[in-house]
C-alpha cells in the first residue's frame, strides 16, 4: 500500500510517481512530520507508522480486505487508555482457537502422552513466551501499539503483549477468514516450531516407572544387560547397555559407568513409549497431508 | 582484557557437545512458512547537498518499483538534511544495518540495497568450527540407536 505523508513545501522537493493499485508499502515524509523516530545512542527507533501494518501483512502472506484489521491486532488495550480500536476480543477467540488447533495436533501426535504431560507440552513449546517468540519473529514488536507498565522498564510486559497479539492475529484470521484458514496458519508458523517432549517428562527414577509400565503391559521384569563397552578400569569408560523384557530391547543407553548406563537406558525405553510420536498425521478438519511414502497414494 | 564472548547460537552447540545430550532443535525459518527477515527499508536523503544526487536519482527511478516488488518491506523514503545519503535496514530480530551511500553512482546503488534486503539480520560472527549443527558433531557421535545390528538374546543364542 501506497500512502503519502502531508509534506512540508520545499523547493527542491523529491517527487515519485503515484503507484496504482500495488501492494506497496511506501510512505514519504518530511524531516519533521515523520513518524517518530527517537535516537538512541546508535540505534534508531521508530513508532509504527502507517504503512507498518501493510508491510506486516505482506510478510505474513495474509490479505484481511480492511487495512485496520492488523492495526486492531497490533494494539494493546493499555494504548491510548483503551480509547481506541484493540485486540482484546479477537485475542479472546483467537487464543481459544489457537489452543484446539494445538491441543488437537499434539492430542494425534503424542498417543501415549498423559494429559498431564500434553498440558505441560502445550504450556511450555506453545505458551505466552513462545508465541511471543513467533511473534518477534514475525517482527511484531516494531508494530505493537502499547503503554508500558513502567517508564524505567520499558520492556517489562512486552512478552506477554507480543504473546497476546499473536493470539489475536489468529483470532482475526478465525473471524474473517474461517477456521480452515486459522488452521493453516497455525499449522505453518506455530506448529512448525519444535517441541521438546523430554524436558517436560519429568523422570526422577526411571527404572520404578519402567517396571511400573511393563507390569501394567504386561511384560517380563526389565532387565539390564551390557551390549558394547570399552576403556574399563580407564579414566573414560564407555558403557552401552540394553534395557530387555524377556528377549525383546525396549531401551538402549550409553553411560561412563554402568549405573549410568542402565540409568539412561531406562529412560529411553519410558520416552520411547510415552514420547512415541506419530508423524504426518491427519487432524480432523485438516486437510489431509498426503506424504511421498503414503501407501494409499495413487500413482 | 576483554574476554571474547562466543555468539548465543554458537554457545548452544558448544554446551550441547559437552553435555553429550541431543539438545532441542532451533526453531528455523522457512520450516513451515518463512518470514522474510528484513521488515524495513529507510532511505534518508538531503534535498541540497550534492552527494545525495544520485541517491535521489535513484529514488525518482525505482523507489517505487522495489516497493511494489517487495510488499513484505515498509519502505520509507525521507529527508535528512545536511547529511549524507543512507540506507536504513530494520529487520525482524530487532537488529539494524546501515549503509552510507554517498560514494556510490545511481547503478551500484541498487546492489547495496539487495544486499541489505537480502541480510538475515543476524550479526557477523566468527565460526570456528567447519560445520555448525544441531547435532553435536558432524556425523553425529557414535549412536548405538542407529546401528545396523539389532540387539536381541534369541539371535545372540543361535550364534556359534
Amino acid at each position: 500500500m501506497f500512502s503519502t505523508v502531508t509534506r512540508a513545501s520545499s523547493k527542491a522537493g523529491l517527487k515519485l510517481g503515484a503507484v496504482s493499485g500495488s501492494r506497496a508499502a511506501l510512505s514519504i515524509g518530511t524531516a519533521r512530520k515523520m513518524a517518530k523516530e527517537v535516537p538512541s545512542g546508535r540505534r534508531v527507533v521508530a513508532e509504527p507508522g502507517s504503512t507498518t501494518y501493510a508491510a506486516l501483512e505482506a510478510r505474513l502472506n495474509l490479505s484481511f480486505g480492511d487495512r485496520a484489521v492488523m492495526e486492531q491486532v497490533c494494539t494493546h488495550k493499555s494504548y491510548a487508555q483503551g480509547r481506541v480500536e484493540h485486540n482484546e476480543r479477537m485475542e479472546w477467540i483467537g487464543k481459544r482457537a489457537l489452543n484446539l488447533f494445538v491441543g488437537e495436533h499434539l492430542l494425534a501426535t503424542y498417543p501415549n502422552l498423559s494429559t498431564e504431560a500434553l498440558q505441560d507440552v502445550q504450556h511450555s513449546s506453545f505458551g505466552m513466551s513462545s508465541l511471543a517468540e513467533v511473534g518477534r519473529h514475525f517482527g511484531m514488536q516494531a508494530a505493537m501499539r502499547w503503554e508500558p507498565v513502567s517508564r524505567e522498564a520499558p520492556a517489562v510486559g512486552l512478552t506477554k503483549v507480543l504473546g497476546k497479539a499473536v493470539q489475536a492475529l489468529v483470532g482475526a484470521i478465525y473471524q474473517r477468514q474461517g477456521e480452515a484458514a486459522a488452521r493453516q496458519f497455525v499449522k505453518q508458523h506455530v506448529l512448525s516450531r519444535p517441541v521438546d517432549v523430554e524436558a517436560v517428562m519429568q523422570i526422577k527414577n526411571p527404572k520404578v516407572m519402567l517396571v511400573a509400565l511393563t507390569r501394567q503391559k504386561g511384560l517380563e521384569y526389565p532387565v539390564a544387560r551390557i551390549l558394547k563397552e570399552t576403556g574399563r578400569f580407564t579414566s573414560s569408560p564407555v558403557f552401552i547397555v540394553g534395557v530387555f523384557c524377556g528377549t525383546k530391547m525396549v531401551g538402549m543407553g550409553f553411560g561412563s559407568s554402568l549405573k549410568m548406563a542402565e540409568h539412561r537406558a531406562a529412560k529411553d525405553a519410558l520416552l520411547k513409549y510415552y514420547a512415541k510420536e506419530i508423524k504426518d498425521i491427519g487432524v480432523t478438519g485438516d486437510e489431509p497431508d498426503v506424504s511421498l511414502f503414503a501407501q494409499d497414494v495413487a500413482v | 582484557m576483554a574476554t571474547y564472548r562466543l555468539p548465543r547460537v554458537l554457545n548452544e552447540v558448544i554446551r550441547s557437545h559437552q553435555d553429550r545430550f541431543i539438545r532441542p532443535v532451533q526453531p528455523k525459518n522457512g520450516v513451515g512458512a518463512f518470514v522474510f527477515p528484513c521488515r524495513k527499508l529507510v532511505f534518508n536523503y538531503c534535498e541540497r547537498s550534492g552527494s545525495s544526487k544520485s541517491m535521489m536519482e535513484y529514488l525518482q527511478k525505482e523507489a517505487t518499483r522495489f516497493a511494489t516488488e517487495n510488499p513484505q518491506i515498509e519502505v520509507i523514503v525521507q529527508p535528512r538534511p545536511s547529511k549524507h545519503p543512507i540506507v536504513r535496514a530494520f529487520y525482524a530480530n530487532g537488529e539494524q544495518k546501515t549503509k552510507c551511500v554517498r560514494r556510490c553512482s545511481v547503478s551500484e546503488i541498487p546492489e547495496v540495497v539487495k544486499s541489505l534486503r537480502d541480510h538475515s539480520g543476524h550479526k557477523l560472527q566468527r565460526w570456528n568450527r567447519y560445520v555448525i549443527s544441531d547435532t553435536p558433531s558432524v556425523r553425529g557421535i557414535y549412536s548405538p540407536f542407529h546401528d545396523k545390528a539389532v540387539y536381541s538374546i534369541s539371535d545372540l543364542k543361535t550364534k556359534k
